[in-house]
């Protein structure tokens, strides 16, 4: 058995496998939630090009601003304003949430999931509250 | 929910109802293969079955998952004490780090069902029906349940866990209030177990850059220590896109540390503080 | 082993050093964020007021000087943001020289975008 002393310095670095973590990490309020801010943000990016044409079309005159209309009123562009209207208040709270915590306040375990579940409640809740106004417009 | 006990534990969680493939995007050195089962004695009547991932460095083979069905009227009620069993009594080449089997060291630190925790103090009871226990996140392995550590103990010597004095050293203790000593409560608990850092995606992402939570609560701790006297230099330190500013405030450091301290809140405090001698 | 990087533990974590700066980015992004908040919700309202509007109403609505403007504001502070937000997530998951492309493809877009819009709106508000 040799001694510590005989054997060669360890590599600075092992080489060893890496351990697995996206794969088995319990999915939780805290990381499902800022993952879903991010991907709602991404996906308002996107409608934020949406928006622009829209104001494009609508400087271009009726014939293109009925088109666009038409295809928004179609059944595909109904789900996707109704995806981006559920995205849009997502993140929407979730920001709110976030600038709470920049101002240093709801850090508190308790609090992070009360608020957690407040944002989703509230997204779900505002989405459905712009659908039945615009129903009825 | 936060689970305080047994009860709550879900049934069926998440991952068991829609599983991940386990080697997606996984580099195929990391890959994991399944292992050999090992059997519970014939005389056990409160059996359970822990899947632990394992890897032998002299063999040279993939990471693999073994099954131990363990006898649970044999050995202690904490998952430590299950692996302490499993080495006595089933596999002796099961190697984990372990000390103080009271949860104030931060050695055996590992991810079991899922979450950091320490292994020490977690009850078996807590624990899913078939528990399953991974080494740390996203960290070199050594071998089975020990993680190479030498690199997340570089970045918190990075931020120089020291008292940084400049006004000479006074005859006896260089004092500090009661108000200014709670300060520092909540942040010199830290036991630099890891499992906040190993469990942050933002330092999966970005290991080599990122601090990660634990020594940026450490750093947290140096900064608002009324003693230390280069709070200037620390915030120069920190004040980077990366070291500091890949924390998206995902939270789940603080959902995970054992010692219910708030990495969270320190890491809050700090762009707080950069903020403020901005302005 | 021998192609393995013989650089310390610490010198690998301390990298090219700190960059010294950060603040004002995840400033930027904060006040733009506020800024959105009233922005977003009155442009959510008025479309959902506007959403059985024929052209000629949207026109109307869109001549308004307050509409104009609030439009505007609500443009730039959009897409700095975005562009922000955007950047972040780039510099989170790309490392490889590909990154500075796409930073750059990114700014550039939602600059790109942003003065289209200000230019629609201003064409509606003057012109038409």
């Amino acid at each position: 058995m040799t001694s510590t002393a005989d054997r060669p310095p360890a590599p600075e670095h092992s080489s060893g496998p890496l351990s697995p973590h996206l794969q088995i990490y319990r999915p939780q309020l805290t990381s499902v939630l800022s993952f879903a801010h991010r991907l709602s943000g991404i996906a308002l990016s996107v409608y934020s090009v949406v928006l622009v044409a829209w104001l494009m079309a609508a400087a271009a005159g009726s014939g293109p601003f009925s088109s666009m209309q038409a295809v928004m009123q179609s059944l595909g562009g109904q789900v996707l304003l109704g995806a981006g209207v559920f995205c849009f208040f997502l993140h929407l709270c979730g920001g709110i949430r976030h600038l709470f915590w920049d101002a240093g306040y709801g850090f508190e375990l308790t609090n992070i999931y009360v608020s957690g579940w407040a944002v989703v409640a509230a997204s779900v809740a505002l989405t459905a509250l712009a659908w039945l106004a615009s129903s009825k417009m | 929910m936060i689970i305080r006990s047994s009860s709550q534990v879900p049934r069926k969680s998440l991952l068991e109802r829609f599983p991940v493939p386990r080697n997606f995007g996984v580099s195929p050195r990391s890959r994991i293969v399944p292992g050999r089962t090992w059997p519970a004695p014939e005389d056990a009547t409160r059996v359970q079955t822990f899947d632990i991932y394992r890897f032998d460095p002299e063999s040279g083979g993939n990471p693999r998952i073994d099954s131990f069905e363990v006898d649970l009227d044999d050995c202690g009620p904490m998952v430590l004490d299950v692996l302490i069993w499993i080495k006595n009594k089933v596999d002796s080449t099961l190697t984990f780090r372990r000390s103080c089997r009271e949860g104030v060291c931060g050695s055996c630190a590992m991810n079991i069902d899922g979450t950091n925790w320490l292994a020490c103090t977690r009850f078996v009871a807590e624990t899913r029906k078939r528990a399953t226990i991974y080494p740390l996140n996203n960290m070199r392995i050594l071998k089975d349940l020990v993680p190479d550590l030498r690199h997340v103990f570089a970045q918190y010597n990075l931020i120089e866990p020291w008292l940084k004095t400049r006004t000479p050293a006074p005859e006896k203790e260089r004092l500090q209030s009661p108000a200014e000593r709670q300060e520092i409560d909540g942040y010199w608990e830290c036991i630099l177990c890891f499992c906040c850092t190993s469990g942050c995606p933002s330092h999966w992402w970005n290991a080599d850059r990122f601090l990660g939570p634990a020594v940026l609560l450490q750093a947290w701790r140096w900064l608002v220590d009324s003693r230390d006297e280069a709070r200037g230099e620390r915030l120069d330190e920190l004040e980077d896109p990366f070291r500091l500013y890949r924390c998206h405030t995902i939270l789940n450091c603080t959902r995970t540390c054992p010692k219910g301290l708030n990495p969270g809140k320190a890491i809050g405090g700090i762009k707080k503080l950069l903020l403020e001698r901005k302005t | 082993m021998a192609l393995q990087s013989m650089r310390s533990s610490l010198g690998r974590a301390a990298g090219l050093g700190s960059a010294k700066g950060g603040v004002t980015q995840w400033w930027a992004e904060r006040v733009s964020a506020v800024a959105l908040i009233p922005l977003t919700l009155w442009l959510a309202a008025s479309l959902i007021k506007h959403s059985g509007s024929d052209y000629a109403g949207v026109i109307a609505w869109l001549q308004s000087p307050l509409v104009a403007l609030l439009l505007v504001l609500l443009l730039i502070s959009l897409f700095s943001h975005l562009a922000l937000g955007l950047c972040v997530i780039i510099e989170d998951y790309i490392h490889s020289g590909a990154k500075f492309a796409a930073l750059l493809i990114v700014r550039f877009t939602c600059f790109s975008l942003c003065v289209t819009g200000i230019l629609a709106t201003l064409r509606i508000a003057l012109i038409t």
